[in-house]
């Protein structure tokens, strides 16, 4: 039977990449019809990911919570979603695969416990819009891109693959695999249509990045190593028992204990890591067995009530003994893991001082992949932390809640003031972006619990909702700063200056966008800001002070770019065109989303984001 | 007309709000049309006929009627809502509900009280701190303001139409920005007509929604937006270095203080748990309105079942905490009469240490001084008078730089007092320091400038002292008067070709007389003669003074400062007045050409004389108590104000004899003034200053200086410091600090090429480097088959990988 939503992913997956077959039919000569092919697989890419959205809204919709509200129903959340998904397949007359659960899970590679696993919530998939739309956007803006167009639009296309696969997959591995294929383009984009020094900058790119990537292998191929026996659905473990049983021609009874049960399943593992914060923080009492594989949330659970993680059927007290004796529940696991995970994305938000490659890659690499580079695989970073690091390894985090929110002040500050030394364009705006993705690592780091979870509700809204305005504001400055180049063949902000008289379009789309990464109320990059600042006061004063005081050197530094660029008289810019029709294109969806998400962020995007991030606060609050 | 309009009148705001901000997307979008259309205006079809229908290359003059238009409607409807509000109140005992709305802007998760079953809405709604929610709210204080701000917007929408009108131009010549930049060319560049309106009524609908507003988070929103609106208005020469680098200024100088209010935000989010304004005067004093006093308390021991507290009637040691009432109405309220220590075990209440309460009315202080331009954030007011005149007088003196004094009204109920007595000598200092400096400038506008400086502060100084109708009081007053000098002023530059030092005009009355009468009308009662309405905020304010000199002597400033500064804006003002338009012309080539500015900019004086005039009256006209508009405001007047009824009731008892004194005061330096300027010609030298007072007064008591000695270049270096350690430049960058860009960018920087060195141990980056090059030699000496630095680096990786992997078997091991 046809299972809709595996059909939508895999096309919203896919679909770049059948462009980029198809673009290898055309003749080298029709340059032009390959852009406008590609262009036109990137809006089918978007228009299939707002699909989603609505497929995604109706589900959250159309069931009721406990409180008769929608929206808030158990299937928000997609470890209920993806949980159910699996018991379902693994019961041994396999249930009719749900169309409309927004879980597409398949057996990849067997032998290794690997899945094609795809889930829907809205973090993943807010994250999957801004990448089809940037994408589109730089696609857009590569028309200037003369040499080798097809093989340029072609690798831009595979990472488009690759990221919106990451954004979308449940299974670890799965999850590496789009990790590391996005790697790939983007190394051979920088090192073949950068600029002068674009060997180094391409070299400096793989070199971090894949750093990283090793690191999170090592925690893959760590956790790989978990028994997960008791968190997985017993259907599963029955069959295993029986098979082996077979197989060694022992009773089930006697190799009942040698079942080992490994997997990559994100979801599955994830209760693992919140059972060792259980273990690790004396609290193992509290851990429990689901009644139901998709059990009923409850929100904010009772102080030190009971937190059901096995799966149903499991004899807790072995189960508990079972997990202790592995070395998952150690400490130094538990750190070594998270440590692993956390450098390993934190290379790619960037954090300080893993950033350094950040300002290179910018500006080598041309306008359209300085957009895609900022706008969408430094959210990979921040998306991995808050999807797979924390998650998965949650004691640790809270162990080092504070040291993270540090780094992300860091962050914030440090690069707030680098800006402001700089006098290159594109690497001013490669700093800022540093300094603003300090604020999705504050507000991930902001922990709270009980009858103040809210708290970091708001932090962990605000870094999502950071994420997306920065993808907004920094790929739209990139290409503001792209169409500045054109014009002017250099980024040096000493000699610029009076583009207001003779561009004014131009002036007022980079008006609004400055503002907006400035964080100016109305406008997107105001809101995530606003409810990480929040949040941080609550977790604390110290990191808190510090960040609030950013804002005076954001300011300080923007308006300090704007006085260089756009105001005052000069001659060498009194003759630049305003934009074309085609570049004024390309930064309008930006200035309308940059406002309207500004004012309505819940109407458009909070809304169907929240429920996930309910449920993920919902998870972790309750273990502290 | 409007949905529910029977029901909740308070809707006629929310609409007479919004009505400048779709002026202001109307203006927009136009303007983006036609700039998307400009470069295809040659190429005909639709595009050529759109630009043309857009004005073409002359701006169009209905970009700014539809402002004007809308203006008139949004003064119309405050007026109207005025009126409403007046009788509905009048019969009603209180304002009732409808005139105060919300909804909810963000929230958050159905989160549950912990202990309680699945939420019912009472649940949900106790838990602190689950959705950001917008609203409006109306009671006196924002119904005069209201109609203040959009009658005042509206005779300065007027009069810009004449004052504005060279940016009907096609092409205008900008001779100030030519001589800034020593060109022999002129500057040259489109008229900005159609700009200039989209800006003000983005201003006026940023201004009238803070008015509105009923939480902190909107009032933060606005705060920020009509900031913003400053800074593009200051700056809107932009060909101008000076007007550029000023809106910077204000900007930036004004995001100090928003970053003290954010914080003060934020407090109030993390231990109140709303930013309602209602909500948080309810949890931190009780009952409704915020009238119950505040309880220190000592906090015993805290559990599971709540928190058990000392209520310490005192402000004894151990009380370090504040009492918080229950978020939510209908919880019992316990401490009703408990006057004695008492110790009680509750559930609903909650704490919050006494200081974060103090650093959290300080923080929105901090708010309110940078807005308002209070010392020691006052420098940038004065430079923000590059932006055109009619901007000076909304922004600048009317409207913006009021937003501080509103707010600390507004937010009155939720200051420790420590906070209060911060406010008042804050004030104080300002009001002295600013008209020291007024008192030797000779740019027009700067004198005005320094002047309102002055004023806030003597508002800030009355609601520090408790003297919350006084305040407030001058605020509307001062709003009509100063707005009148700026246009004054405006009409005068406007007449003499844009010249506004006072040293080159003169003699101005008998070819302006109508100009010359109205701003008389204004100096009269900014100094504060009776029967203007300056007179009657003035005196209340120095009447709270004195009511403090006798209450607490000690405070020996707070009642000194005001008094001098009486005087000295008295001298200043005449000083200004006379200067300009008596005596001999000081600029006869100048002179000759001077005529009486057009109706449109004459009536809006007219009109703002009037209301400068008779704004503030009542019956009996010579009982200053009896004005209507004090009375009015005091019905807005938080009932936490009898704390300060030992200042107030002395005040009153020595009412006649601060009367006698304010008076002399303002005698006295009218007097000065007239006996320096009025008598005899005073020439051009004689304006300026040769004392080592008077220079150290032109030079603003060196703040500037002293603030880019002390913040913006140790800033400035620690950035491009920090940047140089962080990544050698692969550029010649050196000394952008030493180098700020120079105003005629003709000496121009090449970009060498330069790879970084090898081993580069000064910069963060070239240590990563080396770290990696060391790895990647390593491994080469390793693995000397192996070619190709690509291949190097994964095999580094992957030996990396096995290392880890090590790790983690000894680990499982």
């Amino acid at each position: 039977m046809l299972e809709a939503d595996l059909i939508w992913l895999t096309i919203l997956i896919f679909l770049p990449t059948a462009t980029a077959l198809t673009l290898l039919l055309v003749p080298a000569r029709a340059a032009e019809v390959m852009r406008w092919l590609a262009v036109f697989g990137a809006a089918g890419t978007l228009s299939v990911s707002l699909c989603v959205v609505v497929g995604y809204y109706l589900l959250l919709d159309s069931r009721l919570d406990a409180n008769g509200r929608p929206l808030y129903s158990a299937w928000t959340r997609l470890d209920a979603r993806a949980d159910q998904a699996a018991s379902d397949a693994a019961q041994p007359i396999p249930k009719a695969l749900l169309s409309d659960d927004w879980i597409a899970r398949r057996p990849w590679i067997e032998d290794f416990d690997i899945y094609y696993a795809l889930g829907v919530d809205g973090i993943g998939l807010s994250l999957v819009v801004l990448t089809a739309l940037i994408t589109l956007t730089a696609l857009m803006a590569s028309w200037n891109i003369e040499q080798g167009v097809r093989g340029y639009l072609i690798l831009v296309l595979l990472l488009e693959t690759g990221v919106i696969g990451a954004f979308l997959a449940l299974d670890f591995f799965l999850f590496y695999v789009f990790y590391e294929l996005m790697l790939i383009p983007m190394f051979v984009l920088i090192g073949l249509w950068g600029g002068e020094r674009r060997r180094y900058a391409a070299f400096k790119f793989v070199v971090y990045t894949l750093t990283g990537s090793v690191a999170i292998l090592a925690a893959l191929l760590a956790w790989h190593t978990v028994d997960v026996r008791d968190f997985v659905d017993q259907a599963e473990v029955q069959q295993r028992v029986r098979e082996l049983a077979r197989e060694r021609h022992l009773s089930e009874s006697d190799v009942d204990n040698q079942v080992r049960i490994h997997t990559f399943d994100l979801v599955t593992l994830s209760k693992v890591g919140r059972a060792v914060m259980l273990i690790l923080s004396g609290q193992e009492h509290r851990l429990a067995a689901r009644d139901h594989i998709a059990e009923q949330p409850v929100w904010n659970q009772v102080p030190n009530g009971p937190v059901k993680l096995f799966a149903p059927g499991v004899d807790v007290a072995a189960a508990i003994a079972r997990l202790k004796a592995q070395p998952v529940c150690t400490p130094s696991f538990q750190y070594l893991v998270f440590a692993l995970l956390f450098v390993g994305f934190a290379v790619k938000v960037p954090v300080v001082p893993l950033h350094s490659w950040l300002p290179d890659a910018h500006v080598e690499a041309p306008t359209p992949i300085s957009m895609i580079l900022a706008g969408i695989l430094l959210k990979l970073g921040g998306y991995g932390i808050l999807r797979l690091a924390v998650p998965l390894c949650p004691w640790a985090a809270a162990q080092l809640s504070l040291w993270i929110g540090l780094i992300g002040v860091v962050g914030i500050v440090y690069g707030a003031l680098v800006a402001m030394g700089q006098t290159d364009f594109k690497k001013l705006l490669a700093y800022s972006s540093v300094s603003h993705m300090g604020f999705v690592i504050l507000g991930l780091a902001a922990w709270s619990s009980g009858g103040t979870a809210q708290y970091w509700q708001w932090g962990v809204n605000g870094a999502v909702f950071q994420m997306l305005a920065h993808g907004i504001t920094a790929s739209a400055l990139f290409f503001v700063v792209g169409v500045v180049y054109d014009r002017a063949h250099h980024r040096d902000l000493r000699r610029m200056g009076g583009l207001w008289e003779p561009m004014p379009l131009y002036c007022g789309f980079s008006a609004v966008l400055f503002f907006a990464s400035m964080g100016l109320p109305g406008l997107c990059g105001f809101v995530g800001e606003f409810f990480v600042l929040l949040s941080a006061w609550h977790f604390s004063p110290a990191l808190a002070v510090p960040a609030v005081l950013s804002v005076i050197l954001t300011a300080g530094y923007l308006l300090w770019t704007w006085l260089r660029v756009f105001t005052g008289v000069n001659e060498a810019t009194a003759s630049f065109a305003d934009l074309t029709p085609r570049e004024a294109a390309t930064l309008l969806p930006y200035v309308v989303l940059a406002i309207l998400l500004g004012v309505l962020p819940f109407t458009l995007v909070l809304k169907w984001v929240d429920p996930a991030v309910t449920g993920w606060i919902a998870n972790l609050a309750v273990l502290r | 007309m409007i949905p529910g309009w029977e029901a909740t009148p308070g809707r006629l705001y929310v609409l007479a709000t919004a009505i400048p901000l779709v002026v202001t997307l109307l203006l927009a979008l136009a303007g983006m049309l036609r700039g998307w259309v400009r470069p295809l205006r040659a190429r005909g079809g639709v595009a050529q006929t759109l630009y043309w229908v857009l004005g073409g290359d002359v701006p169009l003059r209905a970009g700014a009627y539809l402002a004007v238009a809308g203006m008139t409607l949004t003064a119309l409807l405050s007026l109207l809502g005025l009126t409403l509000f007046l009788t509905q109140t009048a019969t009603a005992d209180s304002a009732g509900g409808c005139w105060a709305e919300r909804i909810d802007w963000v929230r958050v998760g159905p989160m549950v009280a912990p202990g309680d079953a699945l939420g019912t809405e009472n649940v949900a709604a106790a838990l602190p701190a689950l959705a950001l929610q917008v609203g409006y709210r109306i009671d006196a204080l924002t119904a005069v303001l209201f109609a203040m701000v959009a009658v005042v917007s509206l005779c300065i929408f007027v009069f810009a139409l004449g004052y504005m009108d060279e940016e009907t131009q096609a092409v205008v010549e900008d001779h100030e920005a030519q001589h800034q930049y020593h060109r022999h060319t002129p500057v040259r560049r489109r008229g900005r007509f159609g700009r200039f309106y989209l800006f003000l009524s983005l201003f006026c609908f940023a201004m009238l929604h803070l008015l509105i507003a009923d939480n902190l988070f909107q009032i933060f929103v606005s705060w920020e937006l009509v900031g913003v609106c400053s800074f593009w208005l200051i700056g809107f020469y932009q060909e101008r270095p000076s007007a550029s680098q000023a809106a910077n200024k204000a900007f930036i100088m004004n995001r100090v203080g928003d970053a003290g209010f954010l914080i003060g935000i934020a407090i109030a989010w993390s231990h109140l748990g709303t930013l309602n304004l209602d909500e948080i005067f309810r949890r931190l004093r009780g009952a409704e309105g915020g009238a119950g006093e505040i309880r220190r308390v000592q906090v015993l021991s805290t559990s599971e079942a709540g928190l058990e507290y000392v209520v310490v009637t005192g402000n004894d040691w151990p009380a370090q905490h504040v009492l918080l009432h229950p978020l939510t109405e209908q919880k019992r309220e316990v401490f009703r009469d408990a006057t004695e220590s008492a110790t009680a075990n509750l559930h609903d209440y909650t704490v919050m240490p006494y200081w974060l309460w103090l650093v959290m009315g300080l923080g929105i202080f901090l708010g309110c001084v940078g807005k308002s331009a209070q010392w020691p954030l006052h420098t940038w007011l004065p430079d923000a008078m590059e932006g055109p005149t009619p901007v000076s007088a909304l922004i600048h003196a009317a409207t913006m730089v009021a937003a501080g004094v509103y707010l600390v009204g507004r937010c009155f109920p939720l200051f420790a007092p420590e906070v209060f007595l911060t406010i008042a000598y804050v004030g104080a200092i300002t009001a002295f320091l600013a008209a020291t400096i007024a008192l030797v400038q000779t740019d027009i506008k700067r004198i005005l400038a320094y002047s309102t400086c002055s004023q806030l502060g003597l508002m800030f100084l009355a609601l520090g002292l408790g003297g919350w109708t006084a305040g407030l009081l001058h605020l509307v007053t001062h709003a009509f008067f100063k707005a009148l000098l700026f246009l004054g002023a405006g009409s005068v530059i406007h007449a003499c070709g844009h010249v506004q030092d006072i040293t080159r005009l003169g003699g101005l009355y008998r070819k302006m007389p109508i100009t010359a009468l109205t701003m008389l009308v204004g100096v009269l009662a900014i100094a504060g003669f009776p029967f203007l309405s300056g007179w009657y905020s003035k005196e209340r304010i120095l009447s709270q003074v004195m009511g403090l000199g006798l209450y607490q002597p000690e405070h020996i400033l707070l009642w000194l400062l005001p008094l001098l500064t009486t005087i000295m804006t008295s001298y200043y003002m005449f000083r200004l007045w006379l200067t300009v338009f008596t005596g001999p012309p000081r600029d006869k080539q100048l002179h000759d050409q001077v005529h009486e500015s057009p109706a449109v900019m004459t009536v809006p004086l007219l009109v703002l004389a009037v209301l400068s005039g008779a704004g503030a009256w009542g019956w009996p006209l010579w009982e200053v108590e009896a004005s209507w508009l004090g009375q009015v405001l005091e019905k807005a007047q938080p009932a936490m104000v009898r704390e300060f009824a030992a200042i107030t009731e002395r005040g009153h008892q020595y009412h006649t004899w601060t009367g006698i004194v304010a008076l002399a005061c303002t005698l006295v330096g009218a007097a000065a003034a007239y006996l320096w300027f009025g008598r005899t010609p005073v020439t051009a030298e004689q304006l300026q200053v040769r004392t080592l007072v008077g220079r150290f007064l032109w030079q603003k008591w060196y703040f500037d200086e002293a603030y880019e000695a002390i913040w913006v270049r140790p800033t400035v270096r620690l950035a491009s410091g920090i940047a140089a350690a962080d990544k050698r430049s692969t550029t010649v960058e050196a000394g952008i600090a030493a180098h700020p860009p120079s105003p005629d960018r003709s000496e121009e920087t090449t970009a060498e090429e330069a790879t970084p060195p090898r081993f580069d141990w000064g910069t963060l980056d070239g240590w990563l480097n080396s770290l990696g090059d060391a790895a990647a030699s390593g491994g080469a000496a390793v693995q000397q088959w192996q070619s190709g630095r690509l291949r190097l680096y994964v095999l580094t990786l992957a030996l990396t990988v096995v290392v880890l992997l090590a790790m983690l078997v000894v680990l499982a091991g």
